[in-house]
């Protein structure tokens, strides 16, 4: 092997390493952070949709019902995210590796 | 005269027989017109010995008047079985009887008859090439302002909603880097169509009431009816909506010079008491009084109605713009 094969391969080598090191420390975890970030945005335009599910009236309930057929996924996974929050401090300190 | 004309007032001062009368007048004068119905009682049907549905038909005797009744209730249901119908169409089995109660419950709402009827009346100004004049005898004025008031608020809420989910519809895009899917896409979102959708239906309501509808309240000279209708007047302004005139009815005829006794002097001095009523309600408040009509001993049938319309002073003439 000549040497000029072997930088070659070392350098293919670290840049596959940090590549993976930098999806690992920096991007991954933004991915996650930005995808609850919308997660709790999508709460709090359910919330503002079905008010009424907690015994709030809402002004456009008879409007925002008919969204419900399209929103399907959205209403079990809004659902699911209630149950299982303890508080927003909680899902808060999720988003942040310390 | 604008093209949308609505009445409105307490329970029971009369307002189904002066906007018929007016809707009547129009219709004499050659004018293409509708008359809409949205109380619940539909007194309608009584005043032309007919009846009527939720589409226009035209009116017996009536050559250029046609005539409607919206029912809130019929409405909402339609409403209701549409939804369901959608959600056939979407959702899994599993989840519809959880989405289903999310549904009944909305329906239940105390806004959901007003807003079923605002529907009808952004449906019915949209379709309404076919005449030149709508008349609308609405519901008891509680229920008519919050109705009226109603694109103003909502369109604010609406607008919220779209912002929000726009938000985070925008970051779920951006969390799908590479060649992962996105969760939620912007093109071809169905809710926020919808909401568009919602809020084009809201702008178009509050710009036509506010630049193409003149509003009449009806009274009667009682306290109760004049301080109500004071409250409507400030309210109805504050909307930016145009109050036209009122229209006092029921008031008592005068008797004779000649004549004495009980039944006259009651009525002396119920006519004198009203006269005050009416001075008050001049002075106090800013439409003018365009008609003012006297109790009738029968209900005001068939022709009747066309002396009533003598007596209002409202101006029918279509304005061209």
């Amino acid at each position: 092997m000549t040497l000029a094969a072997r930088i070659e391969s070392f350098r293919k080598l670290a840049a596959e390493w940090l590549r993976g090191l930098y999806h690992g420390m920096i991007s991954h975890p933004a991915y996650e952070k930005i995808e609850t970030q919308a997660e709790d945005h999508e709460d709090a335009f359910m919330l503002a949709c079905f008010p009424d599910a907690f015994g709030i009236p809402s002004p456009v309930s008879y409007y925002t019902a008919e969204l419900l057929p399209f929103l399907e996924d959205e209403f079990e996974a809004w659902e699911r995210r209630m149950w299982d929050r303890g508080s927003l401090l909680e899902r808060k300190g999720h988003q942040y590796h310390f | 005269m604008r093209k949308f004309v609505f009445f409105g007032g307490k329970g029971g001062v009369g307002k189904t027989t002066i906007s018929s009368a007016y809707a009547v007048k129009c219709a004499r004068a050659g004018i293409r017109t509708l008359l809409v119905s949205t109380d619940p009682a539909h007194s309608t049907r009584d005043v032309f010995d007919q009846t009527f549905t939720d589409d226009p038909s035209p009116v017996d005797g009536e050559k250029n008047l046609d005539a409607m009744e919206i029912d809130p209730e019929t409405e909402v249901r339609e409403h209701l079985m549409e939804t369901k119908r959608a959600m056939g169409d979407q959702v899994s089995p599993a989840m519809v009887n959880e989405i289903d109660r999310q549904l009944e419950m909305a329906h239940q709402t105390p806004g959901a008859h007003e807003s079923a009827l605002f529907d009808r009346f952004i449906d019915v100004m949209r379709s309404s090439d076919d005449y030149d004049r709508v008349v609308f005898d609405t519901s008891p004025t509680g229920g008519t302002l919050r109705l009226l008031s109603l694109p103003v608020h909502l369109d604010g809420w609406i607008q919220r909603l779209l912002h929000k989910r726009k938000q985070s519809v925008k970051l779920f895009e951006r969390a799908a880097i590479g060649n992962n899917e996105p969760r939620r896409m912007m093109d071809g979102d169905p809710i926020i169509a919808r909401l568009e959708q919602r809020r084009d239906d809201f702008t178009f309501a509050k710009e036509t009431l506010q630049a193409d509808a003149a509003f009449f309240l009806v009274v009667n000279p009682d306290e109760l009816s004049i301080r109500e209708t004071k409250r409507a007047v400030e309210q109805l302004d504050s909307y930016g909506l145009d109050v036209r005139g009122l229209a006092v009815n029921r008031l008592t005829p005068e008797p004779d010079p000649d004549e004495e006794g009980r039944g006259a002097t009651f009525l002396r001095n119920r006519v004198e008491t009203e006269r005050e009523r009416l001075r008050e309600l001049r002075e106090d408040l800013s439409p003018p009084l365009v008609a003012a009509i006297e109790t009738r001993v029968a209900e005001v049938k068939g022709d009747f109605l066309g002396e009533v319309a003598d007596e209002l002073d409202v101006e029918i003439e279509l304005k061209i713009t």
